[in-house]
């Protein structure tokens, strides 16, 4: 892999727009305070500033804080205030939750749960609580054991087991309130996708694309776990939940059962469209949205059709789970590009209009700005390198396909840009208003790529795709850039040698923070994209960053360092790293609760003992 | 395991096993399988008497703990065996190079569940706890062996007489210090358990007594 080994003397480079040279050479806190595109959003549910409830803070997915004693001028004073180590040896993905003075951590597999008091120095654990899933899981889930997040409601902490069920933990007790089976992990079906709660109904989603299960989400009563409705990602209308509200922006996308006619003769039961993502909701509108993953088998000539409902995204009814529109981003998807990453909800002006959009960095390396009560596409503009299309049509909402990009069985098809992984994961951006503009870890990455027919086997994987990955132009595997979603534009980028894969964190101090894959945590002035701070960790950083307000009045950072999933497709890169399962906490200074507490007083031995050769067995 | 439910099941992989049946026999050619003398498949079930782990007692190995593959180093073999890898979606879990993913790493010397032949068989034919499917159901104990064979290409599989260098972490017998192994000679033989190089032969088949204390 030579583009690997050239790597080794890239430094970390800056690249800085040239409208924003000049800001960048201004002071700090010099710069002026401005939103670059408009954008704004909705702070709903309003928890409560200085607490983190859901995975990505709020409905509309900002990952924003509006903190800001950690800023442009103290962000330099970050030290280590406290950690913690839940020893389990899988992909970290999720950020911790903070409620009152109380911390809740979820593990990967065995994906044991733990309560951390943060009123109390070095923030010990209150309980612990032991799932004991079926070990089966380990082998059944595509991209390593993970769990990529947890959820806070009505006093239970409530995630999703990788044997395919979803538990509620009592946050006062530690005790299990209620399990739900979801499916059958025999046949391939894992969960490790955060729940989503809106008033009293969770919403979780399978994982299994890979090994041909169909994807859905289901709503789940936040009290007793009882499942109150189920939407299919292929099948007839009624699986789908497809009605008469049902009104998708492309003429395309409407029809009866499209779920089953632009598929083979059943090959809609083994669809795949795993709905392993984020939820995101907006609670004026009373629409849920998410995406569903790749079509199954990954091998396109089985299937020949558009595949809906897989690549796509769903707005959905969260009463009754009934379809208002949906949208696919890569109908008949060839290269695994999925459609499961973020949307995030934004109220921003396009052409003199005022809208309100969702944005999400497909894994095709498109940026999508969508009309989220329409479904229709705004802005559509590539944010990674890519060369499977060769533009984009507006009026159809489409991608346009290269035929010479197109797989076909044992074939080696060299050079596909992004590769199955993405020009950007699961892994989640970041929005602050006081910017206007997104912060998201993206990739740079190729492929090669051999199809190889595949026959259905439950249980088994139901994929083909004989893959190498390499560097795409530039030779870094990473990227952090900031992304203006009015304009398509990308503001500035910093270019990392490694996969950057951790989520974003936004704040109100003028700083954003990100990590890469081999350990560095950084935090950045949200304008000029100049790094401020890095500090390096124990292990790769696929983790989404948080930030809390402690019962002691400071603001603290939180990441975990724990590599693993998608991140292992680099693994084979010199000076990847190994394995880690430590939650690092922040603060300026690295003052906490801990700081001036007397410590441990030692006992000094008195010089009669130390001579008394009888104590010391010295004849 | 019960004959006809094994048919029965082996009937409802019909289409896949069809299928395979002409991805396999359409190229393979004929008469290839010379390169090594035909041996007899053992029993189907016999190698479930296969230990996992080490013998209580240091009792000692039986010969069909030592079976080696009917099929190894048979080329046509093995690249049958490297199209059923790729056909039974082997390669999704353990990668196209069996270097691993979902799966373990097939290329190395790690081996979880025993990388002598035996071992591998019945990983296969059994399946294991952490995901892999019991193929036995669904494979003619042919196509397993076939699947061992190619395996057994890769680098890191256990040689059949090798199984207690396997369990004692001995990667590469020829490597192993000379003076390590007279001193496995000195010490393990009068304990009475199973010495590294050529000692089974002289194993106890009972466990010895515990030592004495003075």
């Amino acid at each position: 892999m030579p583009a690997v080994s050239r790597l080794a003397a890239d430094s970390l480079r800056v690249y800085v727009m040239t409208a924003l040279l000049a800001l960048a050479l201004m002071p700090e806190s010099e710069v002026a305070a401005q939103n670059a595109s408009g954008a704004q959003a909705n702070a709903a549910p309003q928890d409560p500033a200085g607490e983190w409830h859901m995975q990505a803070r709020d409905f509309a997915n900002t990952r924003y804080s509006t903190l800001n004693q950690i800023n442009l001028d103290t962000v330099k004073r970050l030290r280590v205030a406290w950690t913690f180590s839940d020893g389990a040896a899988y992909g970290h993905e999720g950020a911790p939750l903070v409620v009152d003075s109380m911390m809740y951590v979820v593990a990967p597999f065995p994906d044991v749960a733990y309560a951390l008091d943060l009123s109390k120095p070095g923030s010990p654990i209150k309980w612990t609580y032991s799932p004991d899933p079926s070990p089966l899981a380990i082998g059944k889930a595509c991209c390593d054991a993970v769990i990529r997040g947890w959820a806070y409601a009505n006093g239970k902490l409530i995630y999703n087991l990788l044997d395919d069920h979803t538990v509620a933990v009592d946050v006062k007790t530690g005790k299990e309130v209620w399990r739900t089976k979801m499916g059958n992990v025999e046949n391939g079906e894992t969960m490790t996708m955060s729940p989503f709660v809106v008033g009293n109904k969770v919403f979780v989603g399978n994982s299994g694309g890979e090994l041909g299960k169909i994807g859905w989400l289901a709503a789940l009563d936040v009290d007793t776990g009882k499942e109150l409705w189920r939407a299919y990602s292929a099948g007839s209308d009624q699986l789908v939940k497809i009605g008469e509200d049902f009104k998708p922006y492309y003429a395309w996308m409407r029809g009866k059962d499209l779920g089953v006619s632009t598929w083979p003769a059943d090959m809609w039961k083994t669809a795949g469209g795993a709905a392993w993502g984020w939820i995101s909701y907006d609670p004026d509108l009373n629409l849920l949205y998410y995406g569903t993953a790749n079509p199954s088998p990954r091998v396109p000539v089985q299937r020949p059709g558009l595949n809906l409902w897989t690549s796509s995204i769903f707005a959905r009814d969260p009463s009754t789970g009934a379809a208002k529109w949906a949208y696919s981003f890569t109908p008949h998807d060839q290269w695994d590009y999925d459609g499961v990453n973020e949307n995030v909800l934004l109220d921003l002006t396009i052409a003199g209009r005022s809208r309100k959009v969702l944005v999400q960095f497909n894994r095709n390396a498109y940026a999508y700005t969508i009309d989220r009560e329409t479904g229709e596409v705004l802005v559509a503009a590539p944010f990674a390198y890519q060369n499977w299309s060769s533009g984009f049509d507006m009026t159809t909402g489409m991608a346009i396909v290269r035929p010479d990009k197109e797989p076909k069985p044992n074939v080696k098809l060299p050079n596909v840009c992004p590769p199955d992984i993405g020009g950007k994961d699961w892994q989640p951006s970041a929005f602050s208003p006081k910017t206007g503009l997104l912060y998201a870890g993206i990739f740079n990455i190729c492929m090669d790529v051999t199809d190889h027919r595949q026959s259905y086997i439950p249980g088994a994987p139901y994929d083909g795709m004989e893959m190498t990955r390499q560097a795409g132009p530039g030779d870094h595997w990473g990227e952090f850039m900031a992304w203006d979603p009015a304009t398509g534009k990308k503001i500035w980028a910093i270019n990392e040698k490694f996969m950057t894969m951790s989520g974003a964190l936004a704040t109100a101090g003028d700083v954003v923070f990100y990590g890469t894959v081999d350990g560095w945590f950084r935090a950045v002035n949200d304008r000029t994209g100049k790094v401020l701070w890095s500090q390096k960790l124990g292990s790769g950083i696929t983790a989404a960053p948080m930030t809390y307000l402690g019962p002691d009045g400071r603001q603290y950072v939180a990441v975990y360092a724990g590599v693993g999933g998608g991140a292992m497709v680099s693994k084979a890169m010199p000076g990847f790293p190994p394995r880690g399962s430590t939650l690092y906490v922040f603060s300026i200074d690295g003052d906490s609760v801990a700081t001036g507490l007397e410590m441990p007083t030692t006992e000094a031995m008195g010089t009669s003992k130390q001579n008394d050769s009888s104590q010391t067995g010295r004849q | 395991m019960e004959p006809n439910s094994s048919h029965r099941t082996r009937i409802a992989f019909g289409v896949i096993a069809f299928g395979l049946a002409l991805v396999v026999s359409a190229c393979k050619p004929q008469g290839a399988n010379s390169s090594s003398p035909a041996r007899a498949l053992p029993p189907e079930g016999e190698l479930a008497a296969v230990p996992l782990g080490d013998i209580a007692g240091a009792a000692k190995l039986r010969a069909v703990d030592e079976v080696a593959n009917p099929l190894d180093g048979n080329a046509s073999a093995i690249a049958d065996g490297h199209r059923l890898f790729i056909a039974m979606n082997c390669a999704g879990c353990h990668g196209y190079d069996a270097k691993g993913g979902m799966g373990p790493n097939l290329t190395d010397a790690y081996w979880r569940y025993g990388g002598t032949p035996s071992g591998i068989y019945n990983s296969i034919y059994e399946g294991r706890p952490q995901g892999m499917p019991a193929w036995g159901r669904a494979l003619p104990a042919q196509d397993i062996w076939k699947l061992v064979a190619y395996l057994q290409t890769l680098g890191g599989a256990v040689a059949a007489n090798e199984y207690h260098a396997g369990l004692q972490g001995d990667h590469d017998l020829t490597s192993t210090a000379a003076e390590a192994k007279s001193l496995l000679g000195v010490f393990d033989n009068p304990s009475g358990t199973t010495a590294l190089m050529g000692g089974q032969e002289s194993a106890p088949s009972t466990p010895a007594p515990p030592p004495q204390h003075p």
